[in-house]
C-alpha cells in the first residue's frame, strides 16, 4: 500500500479584514455605566482590544463577532442592536452565495472544515447540486479511528485512457498498445477563473500549490511564462488555435487542453504521437450537443474530455440545463455504448463547495476542474470590479506567491477532508469505485417523480363520479 | 468631471437610502474612481466620530454621511443620532483648527427622494470650495 496522501494544512491569515455576517447597527444613547456590563462579559473578548480599520472601515468588535448575541441580550438597558451587514449581503451573487464565499475563505485562512453548530438552518432542497444528498448510512459505523485512521481512504483518480482489451502477438509481445495513465492523488484539478485580478506572482502562487498538492493546474497559453520553473508536468497548457506565440508544451508536459471542434481529434492524435507521455484533454461545451460530441471523441480515442459549463454551473447552450445533469447524460451514454471505462470525464463550473465535488462524482464524472475558490482563497469578493477596470478591494494581484499557495493548499486540505468525511460516510473507500454511484445518493427529481408523480392521474376504466 | 480637482470624499451611507445596491455603487466609483470611497452601514446610527476623523485621517478630504429623512429611520432614532455625532465631529474639528465642513450630513427628504448618486454628486458641489485637507501636507 502507498504511504497515506496527507495535505497538511497551517492556518494562513487573511491580508484584509474579512467582510463580516452581521454588524452593530446602533448604540443607543443612554449608557448607566453599570457594573453588569456586556461588554466586560463577552466571551470572546472582542470589546477589548477594539480597533477600527480606516480604509476598509471594519470595526473590530464586527469582525471578530461569532455572533452569540449574549450582548444584545444581556444589556440591562438593551442599548445594543444588531443586523445583516449591507456589504455582506452584497458580496458574490446569486450563485456564488455570501454564506459560500464566507466558508471558503475560513477554509482556506485555517484548512479546516466548517461546522455549523445549532444543526442546518438551509433549506430541503434547492437548484443544482442541491437537488441531490448523498448517503450518510455508514456514518453509524465510521472507520473505527476516523478520516486519517488506520483503514486507508483513497481519493486518488486515473486521468487517461486504457485500452477495451489486450491483445498479443505471434511472438507473445504486447499488440494492443498499453494505456497513458497519470493517476493524481486527488480528484480535483486547479484551473485559472475567467475573471479576477490576476497577476504573475498569483499564477506563479496557483502553480506552487498544485505541484505541492500532487494535482495539476490548467492555464490559457499567454500564463505559462509566469509558472516557477521545474513546474511544467504539474501545468496543464490551455491551448488555443488563435494565439500564436511560444509552443506552450514541452517534454515534461503531462497533459494539455484543447477547445472543442469538428476536427479536434486528429490534432489530438498528432499531439500524442508526438510526445509519447502526453495526455490530451478535449474542452466540449456542456449543451444538449455534448452527449453526441462526447461519444464521438471517445470513437476517436481522446484520453479525457473536459465538459465545461457556465460559472454558475449552468449549460453553455442557454437550455438552463445543471452541471450534474450534463455530466449525468454524457457519463450515462458512454456506458451504453459500452466505452466509458476507456476515457476520463472531468468536469468544470459552478463547483463552489466541497459537496460538490463527490457528487459532481457520484453523477459520473471522475474528477472535477476548481476554479473560482481558488480566486475567492485569496479574498476574492466576486465583486467583479476587476472585470469594469475597478481596483480590487482586496488587491489580490499584490498577494505573493507563498501565501497564495499556502492559502489555495488550505483550502484544498479542507476539501479533501470533506471528500473523506463524505466517501467515510457512504461506506465507499476509493473515489475511483464511487464514479457513477448513484445508488449513493438520492435525487430530488427522482423521488418527486417517484412519490407525487401519480397524484391527478386518473387510471384507466376508472371514472370519477 | 470631478477628477481633476482631487478631492477625496469619504462618503457614508445607510444601505436604505434609495438606489444604494452594489451594482450603484459601483457606477458611482467608476464614474469617480479614486475621488470617492464608498461606505454602506447598515443604520446611520451606527455612525461615531471615529469613523469619520479616522477617514480624515487617512485619505478623505472630506467625510459625509447619507441617512434616511427624518422620522423615516427603520431602527427610529439612526439619522437623529448621526446629526448629533457629526455635529460632535465638527465640534471636534474647529478645536483643532481645522474647517468644520469638512464633516456633513445629508439628511433625505421623504418628500423629494434622492438616489445615492445624486446627493453624492451635490456633496461634491458642497465640498468642492474646501481645497485638499491640510492633514496630508502641502504637495
Amino acid at each position: 500500500m502507498p504511504s497515506k496522501y496527507a495535505i497538511h494544512t497551517l492556518a494562513v491569515p487573511h491580508r484584509f479584514k474579512s467582510v463580516s455576517r452581521s454588524g452593530i447597527i446602533a448604540w443607543e444613547e443612554g449608557c448607566l455605566k453599570c457594573a453588569v456590563c456586556v461588554k466586560k462579559r463577552c466571551v470572546y473578548g472582542v470589546y477589548d482590544n477594539r480597533d477600527l480599520d480606516p480604509m476598509q472601515m471594519i470595526d473590530s468588535i464586527d469582525n471578530q463577532c461569532m455572533n452569540c448575541l449574549r450582548c444584545i441580550q444581556g444589556c440591562p438597558k438593551e442599548l445594543i442592536h444588531k443586523s445583516l451587514n449591507p456589504e455582506y449581503k452584497a458580496l458574490g451573487d446569486s450563485y456564488w452565495a455570501p454564506d459560500i464565499i464566507a466558508k471558503l475563505w475560513y477554509q482556506a485562512e485555517t484548512g479546516k472544515i466548517p461546522v455549523s453548530g445549532a444543526g442546518y438552518p438551509g433549506p430541503f432542497s434547492g437548484p443544482g447540486f442541491d437537488s441531490m444528498w448523498t448517503d450518510m448510512s455508514e456514518i453509524v459505523r465510521p472507520t473505527r479511528d476516523g478520516i486519517h485512521g488506520r483503514e486507508y481512504i483513497s481519493t486518488a483518480i486515473d486521468l487517461g485512457r486504457t485500452t477495451r482489451h489486450i491483445s498479443f502477438d505471434e511472438e507473445k509481445g504486447l499488440e494492443s498498445g498499453s494505456a497513458r495513465i497519470l493517476d493524481i492523488p486527488l480528484p480535483i484539478i486547479l484551473r485559472t477563473p475567467t475573471f479576477g485580478a490576476i497577476s504573475k506572482d498569483t499564477i506563479n502562487g496557483w502553480t506552487r500549490a498544485a505541484k505541492g498538492l500532487g494535482t495539476l493546474m490548467a492555464l490559457p497559453q499567454k500564463m505559462i511564462s509566469s509558472t516557477p520553473e521545474g513546474s511544467a508536468p504539474w501545468v496543464i497548457p490551455m491551448i488555443s488555435p488563435e494565439e500564436s506565440g511560444a509552443p506552450a508544451i514541452t517534454e515534461e508536459t503531462r497533459v494539455a487542453e484543447v477547445p472543442w471542434n469538428e476536427e479536434v481529434s486528429g490534432l489530438v492524435g498528432e499531439m500524442e504521437d508526438r510526445y509519447p507521455s502526453l495526455l490530451m484533454s478535449v474542452r466540449l461545451p456542456m449543451d444538449h450537443r455534448a452527449e453526441e460530441r462526447a461519444l464521438v471523441l471517445a470513437e476517436d480515442g481522446v484520453s479525457i474530455i473536459h465538459m465545461e459549463a457556465a460559472w454558475n454551473g449552468v449549460s453553455m447552450g442557454g437550455d438552463g440545463g445543471f452541471l450534474k445533469d450534463g455530466i449525468r447524460s454524457v457519463h450515462l451514454r458512454l456506458v451504453e455504448a459500452g466505452i466509458r471505462d476507456e476515457i476520463t470525464l472531468l468536469s468544470s463550473g459552478g463547483i463552489a463547495m466541497a459537496e460538490h465535488v463527490p457528487k459532481a462524482i457520484i453523477c459520473g464524472a471522475d474528477g472535477v476542474f476548481v476554479d473560482f475558490p481558488i480566486l475567492i482563497a485569496l479574498e476574492c469578493r466576486m465583486c467583479r470590479r476587476c472585470t469594469k477596470g475597478l481596483s480590487c478591494p482586496v488587491e489580490i494581484q499584490g498577494a505573493s506567491p507563498s501565501w497564495v499557495a499556502s492559502r489555495v493548499r488550505n483550502l484544498v486540505g479542507a476539501w479533501h477532508n470533506q471528500l473523506l468525511e463524505v466517501m467515510g460516510a457512504m461506506g465507499i473507500r476509493d473515489a475511483r469505485r464511487l464514479r457513477g454511484e448513484v445508488g449513493r445518493a438520492i435525487f430530488f427529481e427522482e423521488l418527486d417523480r417517484a412519490t407525487f408523480g401519480s397524484m391527478g392521474q386518473v387510471e384507466e376504466g376508472c371514472e370519477l363520479e | 468631471m470631478y477628477r481633476e480637482q482631487q478631492i477625496t470624499l469619504g462618503l457614508f451611507y445607510c444601505q436604505n437610502v434609495p438606489e444604494s445596491r452594489e451594482e450603484n455603487r459601483q457606477a458611482l466609483e467608476e464614474e469617480f474612481g479614486k475621488s470617492l470611497r464608498l461606505f454602506p452601514i447598515p443604520c446611520s446610527g451606527r455612525l461615531e466620530p471615529v469613523h469619520l476623523l479616522k477617514a480624515l485621517e487617512r485619505f478623505a478630504d472630506a467625510a459625509f454621511i447619507i441617512t434616511c429623512p427624518v422620522g423615516a429611520c427603520r431602527y427610529f432614532e439612526g439619522n437623529h443620532r448621526a446629526k448629533k455625532r457629526v455635529e460632535r465631529t465638527r465640534k471636534i474639528l474647529s478645536d483643532i483648527g481645522m474647517e468644520p465642513e469638512r464633516v456633513g450630513i445629508a439628511i433625505g427628504s421623504k418628500e423629494a427622494p434622492k438616489t445615492l448618486a445624486q446627493q453624492a454628486r451635490e456633496i461634491f458641489r458642497e465640498i468642492s470650495l474646501l481645497g485638499p485637507s491640510p492633514v496630508f501636507g502641502q504637495e
